[in-house]
């Protein structure tokens, strides 16, 4: 053990690997930082690189890589309210109410602070939890995974600061959205109208952009430039952290164990574990009505949540070749060029890459303290841009970014669709967030449920009757009910408290 | 853009129903009883409902009007509308992302970035001090980044870049 643990140590500890896992912390710090630029796409685009690499160096640039981009998203949602990677759309709005109210460098400093709490707690369990998690997870069939990315969907009408309904439709705008293209159990063109660049599908990133990054430039035209935010020098960004940590241990430890278990399942990732966590934490916290005024609480869950899941995302792929998330997938991609081919022998015969691949996750967690505090410095003269300055070059990113998803001019078409969509749902009250949530999960699951409907033969039943699958769908229902009884409870309520006043 | 919620309701129960029709007509796999054509049904019907409720205000009790950016007092009261087409200022971004789809192959990307740049930046009230060197060096930039560093193969067209 003791002599794994010091080889691990001799193999990261060379020139290479700490050279690589520096540049690949700031590349994966300014990708993630770029609106419509996502974790995923910063480390696909590393690919290329790890050719010329060792297999333990490339190794290390995809760990640093993600988790930094991961972190960094949340900078432009705190500053711009554009989220720079789908998992930081989940608080994005909160974190922006927090910088209106001039507490900026809280807020960045609890996503810094967090994630890398998060990322080490993801690496621990890694480390510990790992074969008992991936074999529960392994033995989920369809219908555990049909009420699962239910339960995903139901979190946006949680998250959502207006109506359940409005957001449910958004949602089911979302998940429509995900049937165009010829990706579906018959492979038949569905809503394609006979156009060969929609046969693709809507991939969820240009969605993203447009609804996010193009509708605000929509907005800013027609609202007056916002009075400018006091000038001041951004305080400590860390100062506060230690007591929001003493404050919020119990929402950190759950935002953790809910990251690493929704990372371990295949298909999950850092995206859903966001949303989860933020809603879990407005559902429990003692003053919810704070929730999305400006309020930290949510932010630290959600935030050791997502990185959490960053690393736990690799114990599937790890163990049995099943990436947890779109990163690990890339990961597994460059494991095999590697010739560390994922499986249980992987514990055994080349132990000493495990620890070592543990030890650069623990590294790169560390690392982004530092990093993630002058990151955050460089960031922050964005807010004394004028915003005639800062918009246009947002645009540029949002053409450029989306054109270089398939090289093809049709992403950044989509991006002007979306723009338009999600600022007339927007102006109605929809949440656009839930319209993404859809997006994302929507081919899930559609396999999911086609998947258990063929396997069951037509019958219902089922879904319900393995355990876990009737817990899931018990939460399910639960929560698709809830806003239906709590309607219903204010109707009767409300006479009665009208009988009370007039008597 | 605000509209009343019976228009957005009545609009998602003619889009969920349409949706559910177009899944309805899809052709079945052979032999198979649940095909491409499930999903689309149950979305469809789900959105129609969804439109149905909004358009008879349920749920309406639970909506918090937006304050994430509120308005000084003075400039709230300030009256935004200067005529009619004030509102349509608002199709400016996404005509220009199309507009970029146009001309960027011919005109290449420096140009096009260039003049994307100055309309938005003009657009939002920028002087031609701040708007015209920006429209000249930003497009340098983001193609030193995504041409150069992330490879993206940018249209050269008319002006190609010095690198």
């Amino acid at each position: 053990m003791l002599k794994t643990l010091l080889d691990a140590f001799a193999l990261i500890s060379t020139w290479e690997v700490i050279i690589a896992m520096f540049a690949a912390s700031v590349y994966g710090l300014v990708i993630g930082s770029l609106p419509g630029l996502s974790a995923t796409m910063a480390t696909a685009l590393l690919v290329p690189v790890t050719f010329y690499l060792s297999p333990i160096a490339a190794i290390a640039t995809i760990v640093a890589a993600s988790s930094m981009a991961i972190f960094s998203g949340d900078i432009p949602g705190a500053l711009l309210r554009i989220p720079g990677t789908p998992a930081s759309a989940a608080y994005a709005d909160e974190a922006y109410a927090m910088t209106r109210k001039g507490q900026a460098e809280l807020a960045l400093g609890a996503g810094v602070w967090f994630s890398a709490v998060g990322g080490i707690a993801g690496v621990l369990s890694l480390m510990i939890l790992a074969p008992p998690l991936a074999e529960i997870a392994l033995s989920f069939s369809t219908f555990e995974y049909f009420w699962l990315a239910l339960l995903g969907l139901m979190c946006a009408t949680l998250v959502a600061r207006s109506s359940p309904v409005k957001a449910i439709a958004g949602m089911f705008i979302g998940l429509l959205v995900s049937c165009i293209g010829i990706e579906n159990p018959g492979g038949v063109p569905r809503f394609t109208f006979g156009l060969t660049d929609l046969f693709g599908g809507i991939e969820p990133i240009p969605a993203l952009v447009g609804v996010f990054a193009v509708a605000q430039v929509m907005r800013a035209m027609l609202t007056p430039e916002p009075p400018p935010l006091p000038r001041r020098k951004f305080g400590s960004i860390m100062a506060g952290q230690w007591r929001l940590t003493k404050k919020y241990h119990w929402q950190m430890t759950r935002g953790n164990i809910v990251g690493i278990i929704i990372g371990v399942l295949p298909g999950a990732g850092a995206d859903m574990a966001a949303w989860v966590s933020y809603a879990m934490s407005k559902r429990f916290s003692k003053e919810p009505e704070k929730f999305g005024t400006g309020h930290v609480e949510g932010l630290v869950e959600a935030g050791a949540s997502n990185n959490a899941s960053i690393a736990s995302g690799w114990v599937p792929s790890l163990l049995f070749g099943i990436p947890g998330d779109t990163i690990a997938a890339i990961a597994i991609g460059v494991l095999y060029m590697k010739g560390l081919n994922p499986g249980p022998t992987l514990f055994t015969e080349k132990a000493s890459s495990m620890y070592a691949i543990y030890l650069m996750f623990i590294i790169a967690n560390i690392m982004m303290i530092p990093l993630g505090i002058a990151m955050i410095r460089v960031a922050a003269y964005i807010l004394l841009a004028p915003r005639a300055a800062i918009m246009p070059v947002i645009m540029l990113c949002c053409a450029v970014g989306s054109f270089a998803i398939g090289n093809n001019m049709f992403g950044v078409v989509t991006v002007a669709t979306f723009g338009v969509i999600g600022y007339v749902m927007e102006a109605n009250g929809y949440p656009v967030a839930a319209m993404v949530l859809g997006i994302v999960m929507g081919t899930m699951v559609e396999q999911a449920f086609v998947t258990s409907l063929i396997k069951s033969d037509g019958s219902i039943l089922p879904f319900f009757e393995r355990p876990i699958a009737a817990i899931l769908a018990a939460m399910a229902i639960g929560a698709l009910l809830w806003p239906v009884m709590v309607w219903i409870w204010r109707k009767v309520k409300q006479p009665q408290a009208a009988a009370a006043t007039s008597r | 853009m605000r509209l009343p919620d019976s228009v957005t309701g009545s609009f998602l129960v003619a889009l969920g129903a349409a949706a559910a029709y177009g899944g309805w007509i899809l052709p079945p796999v052979p032999g198979q009883p649940v095909g491409p054509n499930v999903f689309p049904l149950v979305i469809g019907t789900g959105l129609a409902l969804c439109g149905l409720a909004i358009v008879f205000g349920i749920g309406h009790s639970f909506e918090e009007e937006e304050e994430l950016v509120p308005l000084e007092d003075g400039q709230a009261a300030a009256p935004p509308p200067q005529g009619k087409l004030y509102g349509l200022r608002a199709l400016l971004p996404p005509l220009l992302l199309l507009f970029y789809v146009v001309a960027a192959d011919r005109l290449g990307f420096i140009i096009t970035a260039a003049i994307m740049v100055y309309v938005t930046s003009t657009a939002l009230g920028a002087k031609w001090k701040l708007a015209l060197p920006l429209a000249a060096l930003s497009p340098f930039a983001i193609h030193l980044i995504f041409g150069k560093l992330l490879r993206v193969p940018l249209p050269a067209g008319l002006l190609p870049t010095p690198w």
